[in-house]
């Protein structure tokens, strides 16, 4: 009777009984039918009602249901025996005298608990191999590794460890998941670092034209006025050493020196005449994506309502672990924008790119001296779009070390 | 006589507004499913049972369910679940 509008709640109630425990009642009297309108009558709900003999009825009662229908019984004028007990309930009530299987349960409840709070494997995320393997090694000597008890792990402990001895990592992340430690890493390029005595000369770092040469250390190569390229060598750590009888010496020196230049930028920006701009409303709608393999579900309550919407994908979890199958889920957040077009015309444009270059100015390095600067406005009449250009000349150190081979 | 006059009023009156008559009326629900089972909704209690003949008394006065190994799935104070092989349902006089 699934299609009947009681059968879910009937069968809700019969669960919740086979858990709770019930009786099979036998009553015993002419008037059973009597009993059993009493019981509907009183709330006590009766399943399962069967005929067996002419003045006996077999029928199914809570165990709480079966207590209330005694004086109801005796009213009744019938007399009702248990049966049968069964449920859950009496099923455990039994099971007392099973020592060794009771037993056997919890130990193997204790087992799986003990076994997934120990740490299995401990995983590095890094693309350097050799570091992975100096990282894992260090991590075994700290005291992290298979086979410790994953509550007892210090986070913050064994991140700083790994911070402090890694000079040449930026980040680093430890996470606990389900029997793994997995740690992610992130490195920093370290620029190679030349040590004092090892010869070197000055090159420029860019074009431009020198203004400057102070040389601390080695030969200057170009003077004030020099036009130079990129790579060329300023100051050289190749020096010359006139000696006694005329004769000519070289030594090799690390260079050292400001060479400052005049140099060149150009920046140019361009603005469309008319902008579309996207602002998010507020609103956001929830969906679910379940990945079984290459086939995607989405479950979500509702249609999607928003005329135009950015869709945002939350990290996907893994539901089984990777053997059982590739079952995967994430969140997507569905966020609603709202589009506004904008025409700016030429002044606004112009002002649009002056803005965004006079961004850029700020951010130069503070040690250069601006020489002059230049903004040109300029209209692109097929694109619809103003360009604004920036040309800066400036002073700066051009000079940057490189090792004499 | 006053009694069923006014019954046929009250009848009268609820066709004219189209409300369900089940509800109005105090009339029982009865859905059968094929031949092996009946839903009673709005019952007055079980008059006999045994596991060819099921009596239900109703507002309309007994019902009987005629049939073989009938067996009541449950009983509440508003529905009856009857399961078996049903012959006939009937509403006795």
């Amino acid at each position: 009777m699934k299609n009947n509008p009681g059968g879910n709640r009937v069968l809700l109630i019969k669960l919740w009984n086979c858990l709770r425990g019930y009786v099979i009642i036998k009553i015993v009297g002419p008037y059973g039918e009597r009993l059993i309108n009493q019981a509907a009558l009183h709330g006590l709900y009766l399943w399962d009602v069967k005929r067996v003999d002419k003045d006996a009825l077999l029928a199914k009662i809570s165990v709480r249901g079966f207590f209330e229908l005694r004086p109801l019984a005796r009213k009744a004028r019938c007399r009702i025996f248990i049966v049968q007990r069964r449920g859950l309930f009496f099923h455990l009530y039994r099971m007392r005298r099973r020592q060794a299987f009771i037993l056997g349960a919890l130990l193997f409840i204790a087992v799986m608990y003990i076994l997934s709070s120990i740490v299995w494997s401990v995983q590095v995320n890094t693309q350097d191999d050799t570091l992975k393997l100096s990282i894992l090694k260090d991590l075994e000597e700290w005291g992290l590794k298979p086979g410790v008890f994953k509550h007892n792990i210090d986070k913050k402990y064994y991140l700083d460890k790994i911070l402090l001895n890694y000079k040449n990592i930026a980040w680093a992340e430890l996470e606990i998941r389900g029997a793994r430690v997995i740690i992610d890493l992130v490195n920093k390029e370290m620029p190679p670092r030349i040590e004092d005595d090892t010869p070197c000369n000055i090159v420029a770092s860019k074009d431009g034209v020198i203004e400057e040469v102070i040389p601390f250390r080695g030969e200057a190569v170009v003077k004030p006025g020099d036009t130079v390229s990129k790579g060329d060598v300023l100051i050289s750590g190749s020096v010359t050493l006139a000696g006694r009888d005329n004769t000519e010496d070289r030594m090799l020196v690390r260079a050292r020196g400001i060479v400052k230049a005049r140099v060149w930028y150009r920046k140019s920006v361009e603005v469309p005449l008319v902008e579309f701009r996207k602002s998010y409303t507020g609103r956001v709608k929830k969906a679910y994506r379940l990945k079984l393999g290459n086939h995607e579900i989405d479950i979500q309550w509702g249609d999607l309502k928003f005329p135009a919407y950015v869709e945002e994908n939350l990290p996907e979890r893994h539901i089984l672990p990777p053997g059982l199958g590739n079952v995967r889920f994430n969140v997507v957040l569905y966020r609603e924008i709202k589009e506004e077009r904008r025409f700016l015309g030429v002044e606004g444009a112009a002002e649009e790119a002056r803005k965004k270059l006079s961004e850029e100015l700020r951010d130069l390095p503070e040690d250069l001296q601006v020489v002059q600067k230049k903004m040109e406005f300029t209209l692109n009449p097929d694109k619809q779009s103003v360009i604004g250009t920036l040309m800066l000349e400036v002073i700066e150190d051009i000079g940057v070390e490189q090792k004499i081979d | 006589m006053k009694r069923t006059n006014q019954e046929g009023l009250k009848a009268r009156i609820f066709d004219a507004l189209e409300l369900p008559k089940d509800i109005v009326l105090d009339l029982p629900r009865i859905t059968v499913t094929g031949k092996v089972g009946a839903f009673i909704e709005n019952h007055k209690g079980i008059l006999e049972y045994s596991s060819d003949r099921v009596c239900i008394n109703t507002k309309l006065g007994p019902l009987v369910i005629k049939g073989q190994d009938l067996i009541i799935k449950s009983v509440v104070a508003d529905e009856i679940v009857v399961e078996g092989k049903i012959r006939s349902l009937e509403f006795e006089e």
